[in-house]
């Protein structure tokens, strides 16, 4: 694999070696001493710790990130942020050394570098603190802290070495742990720390924060904010990617906005507002097509008082009609899926009841619910929604098997038509039920995924993300898809981090925020830009 | 606008050789039991007599009955039951201690001693989700101590003396319509209906989508921990079944009598395309794979150059190279193909 794009990009072939490169954090913190450049887009390359030029990354399909033109200096925190698909992940992942076809120059001090594997990166400096904690819970903090390059004497572990080690970067961001407590057995936010500690460990030069706070309360978050604003200090560069536009207002030094994999603009965070920033990752004409529904929403279909699943959501209460699309709308971890899952009985319910055409209904399990008239579609299609090696007919058929049997005798047959029909209307492309999941595009396989829930023809169909990660033209038809089932009286909840699909196919959008229904937007005052930032707790808010 | 094609391309490649893989798995097995029968006649005169082939399957009847319930392990993607040799010495020796209250009470005991370890496994292994390996190798351990300790030490032997003794030691023996033996008939019983019930129930569908991918299952609305605890259960039936036959061919209930058949059959139903992964295959490849592992053993036994034989030792290596290969293959060939999503 690597052979071929070695052959591509011949011009890019360097030497690692971080001697050589001078990434070193001494070499980092010379190059703060130098004055700052006062102006937004650098022009110079005075203390310009990463310089990515006409950086683009393809996808079979899509072009995620699109000639995208970044730098951050050293001593600074620089926000990325952008919509879902917007492609900052992939950009990240770029600079992470995940693919060894990106197109595009990186330079590290102005050196030009080649990230074409996740050690050379790790190599030139680049450190990433990801959502998800990256430590192993039953080994001790000072093992995670230094995993990799544990101080030996000899063939043995130099125990008190590799102690004194840890609490020197325990040191740096605050934390006065015991080294060789194991990780497992200390609170979350202080793992997220041992987390920084550990890439500070690795003397990074750039070190890249993904939703840093997403598991953090007020204070602690504080707290974080003042060890980050050390290390800048320091003159480390930080890259700080959040949907949270407070947050990214109160620590950056500089955004930059993405927008379906270009930039959309570099600015100085004081040149900035939350309105500005929303109005730079929006920015696209809401004209786009969505269909004009037919129907008029009718009788309380579904109606939930004071759902709580403690620790995921609260005191959730809501109604929702046949015939209507609800929108609910929010930032990713405010408690939607959590919200859904329970809703449908994947997952327990600690309080709250649920009423169903106006009887109480409480599923134990999906089985129940699904029987009862209430389905969930998966936000993850690969894990969760469609057995891939099996073939498109048998996942359609998958969620209807107690159906399609009588007397325990199983017979596809019987669902055989429907689908047909189905497969037709969601002019799923090749049309072959034998043909295996697998293979279908990602398009294809979402399609199958909502054909497989309107087989069973629910009441209450809860869409989450249904169209993530598919082409423009399968969106097309998913969306009419949605509009028609809601014409026939189906109560369609649309979970979407997509803001135009979420506006231009939602009849009002509840809004949740750190697991509480925090009001609802009806459909005429509902925009991109309104949505995002009621989602941010700013903004105006009609009661649900 | 080149790309599209290319990935179209790239895909139906991929799809072909895994459509040809998935053909092989199950049709591969029967050419390999042609390719047995071939060399056998080539080794060996004796071979081609209707003696010896009776012989060979006779010698696999048993195993066959077992590795249909098996199959359904397998096909969940559970791996194996390794309590099987327990299970088949429980069902045996039960049988054989309830003789004193006539034959059918007997069958019926042993049968039921069988089935509750068996939903004892599904309980376990189904629903509190226990490593199937590690459990069932526990209840096996479990077993034998147990059946140990009751008779301390020493084996059971049925009494030939009363009716219900005879009766039960002319199981083995005895010729269904005077021609066909019982443990074949109970074979093409087991096969046909574990074939019917895994590709033609309701539960086979259920099975199928929790072997492939168990938390698509479970957000599909299956009862994925029912299902896997039936999975036990059937092989906990097929298991008795077959220790009780054992137990009358070998007129004596003891604890050793089912060793080697947990990892014979899970043999038998890897080669028969059924894979570790779960949710592939069918009980007609299955019985190929018990029907090669037949004559693979019968064919081995036939060599003779010089003084140099093939033994059951030197047939137990082969049978685990041949193991250790298939699943190999199978799994390296998965992996190259990207598609091992197991």
């Amino acid at each position: 694999m690597l052979a071929p794009a070695f052959a591509l990009f011949p011009h890019t072939r360097v030497v690692y070696d971080r001697s050589k490169a001078g990434l070193e954090l001494g070499a980092c913190r010379a190059a703060t001493g130098r004055a700052k450049a006062p102006m937004a887009d650098i022009g110079d390359d005075i203390g310009i710790a990463l310089r990515m030029e006409g950086v683009s990354k393809r996808f079979p399909g899509t072009l995620a990130v699109d000639g995208v033109d970044f730098a951050v200096r050293a001593g600074e925190v620089h926000a990325l942020i952008g919509e879902n698909g917007a492609g900052k992940s992939t950009l990240m992942k770029v600079l992470a050394g995940a693919f060894n076809d990106y197109t595009g120059q990186v330079s590290l001090n102005n050196k030009p570098v080649l990230l074409h594997s996740p050690a050379a990166a790790k190599a030139a400096g680049i450190q990433m603190i990801h959502q998800e904690l990256s430590l192993a819970g039953p080994v001790s903090i000072a093992e995670n802290v230094l995993a990799g390059r544990l101080p030996r004497k000899g063939p043995l572990l130099d125990r008190r070495r590799m102690l004194a080690e840890c609490r020197q970067h325990l040191a740096r961001v605050g934390l006065e742990l015991d080294p060789v407590t194991p990780v497992e057995e200390i609170s979350l936010h202080e793992a997220q720390l041992v987390e920084i500690a550990k890439a500070l460990a690795n003397s990074p030069c750039i070190l890249v924060m993904d939703e840093p706070t997403s598991s953090l309360g007020r204070e602690e978050v504080a707290r974080l904010f003042e060890i980050i604003r050390r290390l800048r200090r320091q003159g480390l560069a930080v890259i700080y990617i959040s949907h949270h536009l407070p947050e990214v207002l109160q620590i950056a030094d500089r955004v930059t906005v993405l927008r379906d994999g270009r930039k959309v603009a570099t600015e100085d965070i004081a040149d900035v507002t939350s309105a500005r920033l929303v109005e730079m990752m929006v920015g696209r004409n809401v004209a786009t097509l969505y269909t004009q529904r037919r129907g008029r929403p009718g009788a309380v279909r579904l109606a939930v008082r004071g759902l709580s699943r403690w620790g995921f959501f609260h005191d959730v209460s809501f109604s929702a009609a046949s015939g209507e699309i609800v929108g609910l709308g929010g930032l990713s971890g405010a408690g939607r899926s959590e919200l859904a899952r329970s809703l449908c009985g994947i997952d327990p319910l600690d309080a709250g009841r649920i009423e169903l055409d106006g009887r109480p209904v409480r599923p134990r399990n999906y089985r129940d619910a699904i029987a009862a008239g209430l389905a969930y579609l998966t936000e993850d299609r690969k894990a969760q929604g469609l057995a891939l090696r099996m073939t498109m007919g048998e996942n359609m058929l998958s969620a209807i098997i107690p159906r399609l049997c009588r007397f325990g005798l199983f017979s596809r047959r019987r669902g055989e038509a429907t689908m047909a029909e189905l497969i037709g209307s969601l002019d799923i492309n090749p049309p072959q039920p034998r043909r295996m999941a697998s293979a279908l595009s990602g398009g294809n396989q979402q399609k199958v995924l909502l054909g497989k829930w309107l087989l069973a023809c629910p009441k209450v169909l809860i869409l989450d993300e249904p169209t993530r990660g598919v082409d423009v033209g399968a969106k097309v038809t998913i969306h009419r898809a949605i509009a028609e089932l809601a014409d026939a009286g189906t109560c369609v909840i649309l979970i979407s981090g997509d803001l135009p699909e979420l506006v231009g196919l939602s009849d009002r959008i509840l809004i949740m925020r750190r697991g509480r229904l925090i009001g609802q937007i009806p459909r005429g005052q509902a925009g991109e830009t309104s949505v995002l930032l009621a989602a941010n707790g700013e903004g105006r808010l009609a009661p649900a | 606008m080149t790309e599209p094609a290319q990935i179209v391309r790239g895909d139906g490649r991929l799809l072909a050789s895994s459509r040809l893989a998935g053909t092989l798995n199950v049709l591969g097995v029967y050419i390999l039991v042609a390719a047995l029968f071939a060399i056998g006649c080539g080794i060996s005169r004796e071979f081609l007599a209707a003696e010896n082939l009776l012989n060979a399957l006779r010698a696999v009847t048993l195993m066959g009955i077992v590795a249909v319930g098996v199959a359904f392990i397998t096909y969940s993607r559970h791996y194996v039951d390794l309590s099987i040799p327990g299970i088949m010495a429980l069902s045996g020796t039960v049988a054989v201690w309830a003789l004193q209250y006539g034959i059918v009470a007997s069958l019926a005991a042993g049968l039921a001693a069988g089935l509750v370890i068996g939903l004892i496994n599904g309980m376990v292994v189904g629903c509190l989700r226990l490593n199937p390996i590690i459990w069932t190798l526990a209840m096996m351990s479990v077993l034998s101590g147990v059946i140990r300790w009751a008779y301390a030490g020493r084996q059971i032997y049925p009494d030939e003396a009363t009716a219900a003794g005879r009766a039960f030691l002319d199981l083995y023996h005895h010729a269904v319509f005077g021609v066909v033996p019982l443990p074949v008939v109970v074979l093409i019983i087991a096969a046909v209906a574990g074939h019917f019930v895994m590709r033609h129930s309701g539960y086979g569908a259920a099975l199928k989508l929790t072997g492939s991918n168990y938390e698509v299952a479970r957000l599909s609305g299956i009862r994925v921990k029912r299902v896997v605890a039936w999975a036990f259960v059937i092989s906990s039936l097929t298991s008795g079944v077959a220790g009780i036959l054992l137990t009358s061919f070998n007129k004596v209930g003891a604890v050793y009598i089912g060793d080697g058949y947990d990892f014979k059959t899970v043999t038998a139903v890897v080669l028969g395309g059924m894979t570790l992964a779960g949710g592939r295959g069918n009980v007609a490849g299955v019985m190929g794979g018990v029907m090669a592992i037949a004559l693979m053993n019968n064919v081995m036994s036939l060599v003779r150059i010089g003084e140099f034989t093939i033994g059951q030792f030197q047939q137990n290596i082969v049978q685990g190279a041949v193991f250790i290969l298939v699943v190999g293959i199978n799994s390296f060939s998965r992996r190259k193909a990207g598609r091992d999503d197991a």
